[in-house]
């Protein structure tokens, strides 16, 4: 494969923090790279974890969970719930061997517009390094095909 | 004439059928469940079963099926049909109970539209029945006027020798026939004494349950809610049965594209009834175990003058919580009609 | 008296005093190794009681049958701790009034059946308590280790082997009494974010969820695992999410009737280091 591959990555974020840092990123013309699809939401505390799994089910190689940090949530503590839910989400994706390199969290505020095109720009590498998520697609593949017998 | 199969000349069979161009399935174990699976050999294949925990219905109604694929345009809809695959297949080892669900099963299948994603592969099968000379506490295929030796649903009948070794061939149909002659060489003539069949004790009086079944006034009967007062209504039961084969229907994709696809669906499940109202018809476990009954050995025959029930047990053999028709008609038959 | 007969005569007691309107207990079943969930109403119906090693069903979910409760009448119910367990979640959810269950406690061990003192769930904590400490211990299972120690491709391709074989009967949700949602979320389809379909993907997903919404709250009864027709290991995972929020949160499910939810709690320094 010559090809450089271009991983497909999905970033639910928070509207008040890391999408207001993303938006920064941009008005301050910092250039990142164009894998990432953002979706923008009102609250980490509202990004279940369905949405991780809706975003692999429709062949995303990576996905990013992005917020306000502790403390600055709009809603007090959104984002407490949410760290909750993670660290207990990302155990269970991991015993079922869907690699945590390929689901990430982060806190980026309004503020760090350059920490968020870093941060786009790593992961998107990371994830090329690792490649396409072979085993997923697999079994994504398989539910377009036939019936066997 | 009788023929005989010998246990030892089975994997060359196997070999043959299989260079015919025939998948070759059977009962397979694995360390946790068993199921009818293909075999490249025959030691693969495990005749000690009862039966395989899964019946032989997924081979020709699969859990999932995709139908069609879909895309919608500004104006237009534009479909591609699936069709069922159409290799030739033998299934050497089947149960009397899971070749007779088979054939129950069939004119509800081509009754007012003819299912070709069913039929393609009745056409296309060969089934190898082995009668069975075990039997477990929850078979009761006698109960329901078959047999351990039944030959409904049948394209051959193997009656498994006494002294273990093979199998009499008694082939019942021409599809069955051609299978055999691909291996004639293989066969050897003579018939040594077959094994007894298993003994399954009646253990309901079928004609009793049905008369209660259609007495209308049973219908509200408080006896459903006693009976399945613990059912926790996991479909397990329904997924499990040879002859259950109610499915739904779901698109799977988006506004623009997509598969439709057919799925078992069960009566078990509240929502197998949901209104988009909310209201449900079958509000009740008890109106939905009355279903299943009502199905199986009223309507079903009412309508195809055959009971949807073959004995196999598997019901009452996997429910979580010990129910089953087996417990269920034996209590209707001691009820006064 | 046999454990058996002491608690028979106790039943028969409950119902002709009208201290309880059920006992929830258990009664033969098909072969003798099976048992059956019983519905005691009347003190002859507990003729048929059994208690004995094989009565191994967390009979706890039959709480929650429409209406049982709604009249506000007791209902006595036999438990093993796990079970009690389960008691304290549903009360700690607002799913049910711990002062309306009347526990009648056993625990097996080597075939043997001891009976648990008390009767109100409160009165359980210092066993529960116990079993916690114990928690880290009893969580252990080779198997489990073994998946840890392979790679995420052959994790993956581990339960890939064990959910292909899913036929998503949900007898694994049906028979857990910590499912009780009037609606599950694969019963949902605005949006649908799961595909119902079994297929090998539309299981995974189906996995997944199902042990998430069990994180933290599951007691390890064994319930699911038992129902399932083709044997997945589910105790496997919900082993698995107890260590993690035992270990991240000393979480342990089902403490008491007050203890707050895991998922819906949390502390300011809870970990994290595992957030860029
Ligand atoms: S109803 Fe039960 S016994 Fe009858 S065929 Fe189905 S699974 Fe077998
Ligand atoms: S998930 Fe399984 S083991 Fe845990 S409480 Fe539910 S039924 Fe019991
Ligand atoms: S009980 Fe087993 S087969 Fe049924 S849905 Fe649960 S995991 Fe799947």
């Amino acid at each position: 494969m010559n090809e450089i591959f271009e991983p497909k990555i999905v970033a639910f974020v928070c509207t008040y923090c890391t999408y207001a840092g993303a938006d920064l990123a941009g008005t301050s013309r910092l250039k990142y790279a164009p894998n990432v699809r953002i979706v923008r939401l009102p609250c980490t505390g509202r990004i279940s974890p369905m949405f991780i799994l809706k975003a692999l089910q429709k062949g995303a190689d990576g996905v990013l969970i992005s917020g306000c940090h502790p403390g600055d949530c709009h809603f007090t503590h959104g984002n407490y719930h949410a760290r909750r839910r993670w660290m207990v989400f990302r155990a269970l994706l991991e015993f079922t061997g869907i690699p945590s390199e390929r689901v990430k969290y982060s806190w980026i505020s309004a503020a760090e517009g350059g920490k968020f095109a870093d941060l786009m720009n790593s992961i998107t590498e990371d994830i090329r390094k690792l490649g396409p998520f072979d085993q997923y697609n697999a079994l994504i593949k398989e539910t377009e095909a036939p019936a066997t017998f | 004439m009788t023929r005989i199969l010998q246990s030892d000349k089975l994997d060359n069979c196997v070999a043959r059928w299989r260079e015919a161009g025939l998948t070759v399935i059977g009962p397979v174990k694995n360390e946790s469940s068993s199921s009818y699976a293909a075999v490249e050999k025959a030691a693969e294949f495990d005749f000690s079963l009862i039966m395989p925990d899964r019946s032989i219905k997924e081979l020709f109604f699969p859990q999932t099926e995709p139908m069609l694929h879909y895309t919608i345009k500004k104006q237009r809809i534009d479909t591609s049909d699936f069709t069922p695959p159409p290799e030739k297949r033998i299934i050497f080892g089947a149960r009397p109970c899971d070749a007779s669900g088979l054939a129950i099963d069939d004119p509800l299948f081509g009754w007012d539209y003819k299912d070709n994603f069913w039929f393609q592969r009745r056409d296309t099968t060969v089934i190898v029945t082995i009668a069975c000379t075990k039997a477990d506490d929850f078979c009761m295929c006698t109960s329901l006027k078959l047999a351990p030796d039944s030959t409904k649903g049948s394209d051959v009948l193997l009656r498994p020798l006494q002294n273990n070794k093979g199998w009499q061939v008694e082939e019942l149909t021409d599809r069955g026939r051609d299978a055999f002659n691909e291996i004639a060489d293989l066969l050897q003539d003579g018939s040594g004494p077959a094994a007894p069949t298993a003994v399954v004790a009646e253990k309901f009086n079928l004609d009793a349950c049905v008369a209660w079944l259609q007495n209308p006034e049973n219908f509200e009967s408080t006896f459903w809610r006693e009976i399945s007062m613990r059912c926790i209504g996991c479909a397990s039961c329904t997924f499990l049965c040879p002859t259950c084969h109610c499915f739904d229907f779901q698109d799977e994709g988006d506004t623009y594209s997509g598969i439709r696809r057919k799925n078992w669906d069960s009566c078990s499940f509240a929502l197998f009834t949901m209104h988009t109202s909310g209201h449900n018809p079958r509000a009740t476990q008890s109106a939905r175990w009355r279903q299943r009954i009502m199905h199986k050995f009223n309507y079903f025959p009412g309508k195809f003058n055959v009971n949807s029930c073959s004995g196999c047990g598997r019901c009452s053999r996997q429910c979580p919580v010990d129910m089953g028709i087996t417990e269920t008609l034996q209590a209707i038959s001691t009820l006064p009609s | 008296m046999t454990i058996q007969e002491t608690y028979k005569a106790r039943v028969k007691k409950l119902l002709a005093s009208g201290t309880v309107k059920m006992v929830i207990g258990y009664k033969p079943g098909t072969t003798a190794d099976r048992r059956r969930p019983h519905f005691i109403r009347t003190p002859e119906e507990a003729d048929q009681l059994v208690l004995d090693s094989a009565c191994i069903t967390n009979l706890s979910g039959y709480l929650l049958s429409e209406g049982l409760l709604s009249d506000e009448k007791a209902v006595a119910i036999f438990l093993k701790p796990d079970g009690i367990r389960s008691i304290n979640i549903l009360a700690a959810e607002a799913q049910l009034n711990s002062e309306q269950i009347l526990i009648l406690g056993f625990d097996s061990n080597d075939n043997q059946v001891t009976a648990l003192e008390g009767e109100k769930v409160e009165e359980f904590t210092t066993l529960i308590e116990s079993i916690k400490e114990q928690a880290p211990e009893a969580l252990k299972n080779p198997l489990l280790e073994q998946i840890e120690g392979m790679t995420p491709k052959e994790r993956f391709a581990f339960w890939q082997g064990e959910f292909s074989r899913c036929i998503k009967c949900y007898a694994c949700r049906q028979a857990c009494p910590m499912c009780y949602c009037r609606r599950c979320i694969v019963d949902c389809n605005q949006p649908q974010w799961v595909n119902t379909s079994s297929h090998t993907l539309g299981n995974f997903e189906w996995n997944i969820v199902r042990a998430f919404h069990l994180s933290g709250r599951c007691v390890g009864c064994g319930n699911c695992d038992r129902a399932c027709p083709v044997n997945i290991p589910l105790r496997l995972i919900n082993a698995k999410m107890a260590q993690e929020v035992l270990g991240a949160f000393d979480h342990f499910s089902g403490m008491s009737h007050t203890q707050e939810p895991v998922l819906a709690s949390f502390k300011k320094d809870d970990s994290e280091t595992f957030i860029l």
